[in-house]
């Protein structure tokens, strides 16, 4: 053989030997029986590694139980590096790599994947196989049937190996309609109390709290009235030196169409929710009468609770009312407000320097509860000292149902499932921007849950705010008292009017009885229009009614 | 060769039938949704059933078994109830319906005028030789076509209260309801003012030199030049421009959704928005489709009034 | 003196106009963090320090390369559809005689479909295209586009050949040539120029159009307005890349109408008003 020849054949073995290692890029198989991910450079050449069992029977070296399928699963638009879409980037190729198939990532504009997914499924086009719906879409979805159930795939052991058992109760339900299971395991959303730690454990401002209000500042504030004080306190005083203009208190996202409505949610359970041990008429409502449809949103309990809304709204910039999460949070990281109360992003995004000048001092807790809240059986207002806190699952809780126009289920839920073990969803939470917060029991630090602190100090947190992070959600979700979650049929369009109403309210048009009853009357007519029968019943369901 | 040949129709008919296919026929179609309730559903069902190869022998895999598909059977069912004039009486009594059409009310007959007066101020003001003229013909252009929606999103930033170019004046741009359909109003007049402006400067240049010096030689002031000379002789001009605005000034959607989400409240819901709202995302089609019509009526009505004038003009 | 000060006017109005534009410049250079705290003017490397890492990440995704693709594709098909289906209908009005119904009304008839509401067609559209399995394509969208730029095409274009002496043609009758041979060998390609800036215009007008091509569009159409729309994610508006997007989106229409500068007059009040 000659030398060009023998160079020629050289070349062809490196360039064979070079296309098997980049085709082989992103699993690796060991002899031990585990099996580590790669994501690649792209995501910093992450490895996450799991083991065969975990990653299900139809996964192995060779196997490419997928080949030739191609799926499609749409999801708010964020890019490869944006929330909940970020993941399904980053996994795409190790999914892609283990099952042969093909994978099509649709990033929707978050105010159109709604849309976008109702158009598909009412007209039964079946373009998608699975959607990233937020937990309030399951009315639309279950109840007509347009969802597949995973009752069967999770109990198979061919498939990557997850369990709602880590799932605190309250998500559990949010993943189900009545006992069917449809929601793979992937987001966990709450609203959480962050707080300067600086400012509210400062000796001087402490005093001066102390001389103006006569009572020690609670670091964390326990009751919202509490907050209230406090906020009204550092409101207006240049307390943070980051900038030579004066701070404020509060910092809400307000705007209207996108997520303002849920701060109204979120603050008013403990003020409207009547506690107690089962869901009954009275107790443990929020939305509607159990019995009859009736809206409770204009109830005694949800006014008071827009009206301290409103008082609080005082307490940061006038802006906010045009502001959504970005320039909200943005302000707040920035160190321009004490509290800001929002999603587990924020806790993240303190953490990450080319948005958040405040890491190291960004701490949580729960939401801080009323110091009365209305008895629905009653009819009257009740002052409960030391109460116990009311938990919330507030927000989309962002996670993957099949389309049961799907033509391949199986692959999609491999995907999905692919996402959900334990080491990726670990992974997923620690790292702020895949969007994905903690919600389940190994992503708390022990003793609650299973991680360490550690773990997430390599992914960039700072200690001392990861601990009250984690344990602010780790109460939120746990809570013995949680607002009710809407779920049913035109959710959408009873948020929307109750969003709009709401910021009138907060802009000064209409007072917070008005706006409120305004919300009550437009539900009626919805009620009515989808038909009051079918909606109690799906609301029923959908609260887990005892009677 | 006449003027009068057959052959006419083949030239006419082609962009007639399309006009017809594409716009009235989805104007019929969406008259029937506003008149009935149309609920959609699709029952599913699904099977497992084997692959079968060419022979219709059942695929093996590897561990034996037999490879096995989905299926997916799908059958729309459409219940349609005629509804008569429900969504239309539903119009009536509809607060949000009532907003809307006050808030496009007040944008229309307030951003239209502003950039008509503005565009002619402008127009008179440069009609003469002018070494900068040129260029801001040229600048002027652009505006005009700017991405509408892009520019909602721009005018967000440039709103901004916390710090933004204009925060140091301190007006609650974007957060007041009044205030908000202000600054909708001003993206638009930014927005539309050039289209004005160079119109009347076009229309403008278009005067002969002659006129204006007969008029001068009688005595007239500017004053007198202007309201008995320019205006007069602009009015066609000034009626085509006011019908344009007009017209596009009612289908106000992009700068709401962008710049404002309809907000604060619903202070800058416009009605186009509304409708849009109603019938994509709350997808009752029939209330959307009736609020639509009114629109369009609406609409037709204004050509109408002016029709007379579009008939000289395109006589 | 008065010249002066109008020169100085003048550009004050310029710069007044064209300061958006120079803002989402400086808002594309900057750190996420200066979005809304930029000291003074926002005067790139005096104010503060810029940055490419913006447009870096937003033209080397995949999904701007497809929307810039799509929006292009779109916007061409759709106007050289038009002006397919509207230069003959326009040299028809401008020179047949109609009798049923008068050339004027067929020309207002026509105009008047450029004021119908677009929202009053969108869910017809899409139920339609959903029939036909459109859905999602560009197909769905070049129609739609080409239906909407149309009547500007008709009305226009009438007005350009109404402009040209009739007598080139009649000429031609008398050497023999047919309807079809004059118009297109010696009225065509005089009002080339005029038809070539109505079509730029038309264009600029495809490629800026919103409400249908959300509706429409999903993953393999989308162009770069529902893109941009996009850029509004579960943490609100992301103002940097928003910037990028919002220059990338107007670059082409204002570049096209400077093209068409002097058609421009004439082209957006439809032939009404010579430029």
């Amino acid at each position: 053989m000659g030398y060009r020849q023998r160079a020629l054949l050289g070349a062809a073995a490196l360039a064979l030997f070079a296309s098997t290692a980049t085709a082989q890029e992103h699993v690796r198989w060991n002899e031990d029986g585990t099996v580590d991910l790669m994501l690649g450079p792209d995501y910093d050449d992450a490895v996450i590694t799991t083991t065969r069992e975990e990653l299900g029977t139809l996964f192995g070296p060779d196997e490419k139980p997928f080949e030739g399928v191609e799926i499609s699963i749409t999801v708010n638009a964020s890019g490869a590096k944006g929330g909940i879409s970020g993941p399904l980037h980053a996994f795409r190729p190790v999914w892609q790599e283990l099952s042969g198939g093909r994978l099509n990532v649709v990033e929707l504009p978050f105010g159109e994947h709604y849309t976008k997914m109702m158009l598909d499924l009412r007209n039964g086009t079946g373009q998608y196989d699975a959607f990233m719906v937020g937990a309030f879409w399951y009315g639309d979805i279950a109840p007509a049937g347009y969802g597949f159930p995973i009752d069967e795939l999770m109990a198979s052991d061919e498939y990557p190996q997850w369990t709602y058992d880590s799932m605190p109760p309250a998500l559990r339900t949010l993943h189900h309609w009545g006992e069917t299971p449809y929601g793979v395991l992937n987001d966990a959303d709450g609203q959480v109390l962050y707080y300067r730690k600086d400012a509210l454990t400062d000796p001087e401002h402490q005093e001066a709290f102390k001389a103006e209000y006569g009572y020690d500042l609670p670091v964390p504030p326990e009751t919202w009235q509490q907050l209230l004080d406090i906020a009204r306190y550092f409101n207006g005083k240049n307390w943070d030196d980051k900038d030579a203009e004066p701070d404020s208190g509060m910092v809400l996202h307000l705007k209207v169409g996108e997520q303002g409505h849920y701060h109204f949610q979120s603050l008013s359970a403990s003020f409207a929710v009547t506690p107690g041990d089962k869901v009954d008429q009275y107790h443990n409502v929020y939305w509607f009468d159990p019995t009859d449809m009736t809206p409770l949103i204009n109830s005694p309990g949800h006014v008071r609770a827009l009206e301290f809304l409103q008082e609080l709204h005082e307490t940061g910039p006038a802006a906010q009312v045009g502001w959504s999460l970005g320039e909200a949070w943005d302000y707040f990281l920035r160190g321009k407000s004490v509290f800001v109360f929002s999603w587990g992003d924020v806790g993240s995004l303190c953490q990450d320097t080319s948005r958040s000048k405040i890491q190291g001092v960004c701490a949580a807790s729960i939401l801080p509860v009323s110091e009365e809240y209305y008895d629905h059986e009653s009819g009257e207002f009740v002052k409960a000292e030391d109460r116990a806190p009311v938990g919330n699952t507030t927000g989309g809780s962002w996670h993957g149902v099949i389309s049961n126009f799907s033509a391949n289920p199986e692959a999609t839920y491999s995907m999905l499932a692919l996402m959900a073990i334990k080491p990726v969803s670990l992974w997923n939470a620690q790292h702020g921007w895949t969007g994905v917060d903690p919600g389940y029991s190994y992503q708390f630090i022990q003793p609650e849950g299973e991680a360490t602190i550690e773990e997430y100090e390599k992914a960039g947190w700072h200690p001392e705010d990861v601990k009250t992070y984690t344990q602010a959600y780790y109460d939120t979700f746990y809570a013995d008292t949680m607002l009710a979650y809407l779920r049913i049929p035109g959710s959408f369009e009873y948020w929307d009017i109750l969003d709009k109403n709401l910021s009138s309210a907060m802009s000064g048009e209409k007072s917070a009885k008005e706006a409120l009853d305004d919300t009550a009357t437009s539900w009626e007519q919805i009620t009515d229009r989808i038909g009051r029968d079918s909606q109690l019943e799906n609301y029923q369901a959908a609260i887990g009614y005892e009677g | 060769m006449s003027w009068t040949s057959r052959i006419r129709f083949v030239f006419l008919l082609p962009a007639v039938i399309w006009v017809l296919a594409f716009t009235v026929f989805p104007l019929g179609y969406s008259l029937y949704l506003a008149f009935f309730k149309i609920e959609s559903r699709v029952e599913v069902t699904r099977e497992r059933v084997p692959v079968l190869d060419e022979q219709g022998e059942p695929v093996l895999l590897s561990s034996g078994k037999p490879r096995m598909q989905n299926v997916v059977h799908k059958t729309q069912v459409t219940t349609s109830e005629f509804v008569g004039l429900f969504n239309f009486e539903r119009l009536v009594g509809d607060p949000q319906v009532a907003t809307a059409i006050r808030v496009t009310a007040i944008f229309v007959l307030v951003a239209v005028p502003v950039e008509l007066a503005l565009g002619m101020l402008l127009a008179l003001l440069f009609n003469q030789k002018l070494l900068a003229r040129p260029m801001l013909r040229t600048v002027m252009i652009l505006p005009i076509f700017a991405t509408p929606l892009a520019v909602g999103y721009l005018f967000f930033t440039i709103f901004y209260e916390e710090g933004g170019p204009l925060g140091f004046l301190g007006i609650p741009f974007l957060s007041n309801p009044d205030w908000a359909l202000f600054s909708v109003i001003l993206v638009d007049v930014w927005q539309w003012t050039p289209f004005c402006f160079l119109v009347f400067l076009a229309a403008l240049q278009g005067m002969p030199d002659e006129l204006f010096e007969a008029a001068r030689i009688d005595g007239a002031s500017n004053i007198d030049l202007l309201t008995r000379v320019i205006l007069p002789l602009l009015q066609p001009t000034i009626l085509i421009v006011l019908l344009l605005r007009l017209a596009e000034a009612l289908k106000l959607f992009d700068v709401p959704f962008a710049l404002t989400g309809g907000g604060p409240g619903v202070a800058t819901q416009s009605y186009s928005f509304l409708a849009f709202r109603v019938g994509l995302r709350y997808f009752d089609v029939g209330y959307a489709s009736a609020m639509a019509y009114v629109l369009l009526i609406t609409v037709m009505i204004i050509v109408t009034l002016f029709f007379r004038r579009l008939r000289e003009t395109y006589g | 003196m008065r010249y002066a000060v109008l020169s100085l006017i003048a550009i004050v109005i310029a710069m007044i106009f064209l300061f958006p534009f120079y803002w989402a410049l400086s808002t594309s250079l900057r750190n996420p963090i200066e979005t809304f705290t930029v000291a003074g003017l926002g005067i790139p490397w005096v104010d503060f320090q810029p940055t490419f890492d913006n447009w870096i990440s937003q033209l080397a995704t995949a999904e701007s390369r497809r929307a810039m693709a799509n929006s292009t594709t779109i916007a061409i098909s759709a106007s050289v559809l038009a002006l397919i289906l509207g230069t003959p209908a326009a040299y028809a009005l401008a020179r047949f005689g109609f009798r049923r119904i008068p050339n004027r009304d067929i020309t207002i008839w026509f105009l008047s479909q450029r004021v119908l509401p677009p929202v009053a067609t969108v869910i017809p559209f899409y139920l339609v295209m959903r029939t036909l399995g459109l859905l999602d394509t560009h197909l769905a969208l070049i129609l739609i586009n080409a239906t909407f730029v149309l009547p500007f095409v008709v009305v226009i274009v009438r007005q350009t050949f109404l402009d040209l002496p009739v007598e080139l043609e009649e000429a031609a009758f008398v050497d023999g040539a047919g309807h079809f041979t004059s118009f297109w060998r010696i009225a065509l390609p005089l009002a080339m120029p005029a038809i070539a800036a109505t079509g730029l215009i038309m264009f600029a007008f495809a490629w800026n159009e919103f409400l249908f091509a959300i509706t429409i569009a999903s993953q393999e159409a989308i162009t770069i307005p529902v893109q941009m729309a996009g850029a509004v994610d579960t943490r609100g508006v992301q103002f940097w890349f928003m910037a990028v997007r919002a220059m990338i989106a107007m670059v082409p229409p204002v570049l096209i109408a400077l093209l068409a500068q002097r058609f421009i007059v004439r082209g957006l009040t439809l032939g009404a008003v010579k430029g």
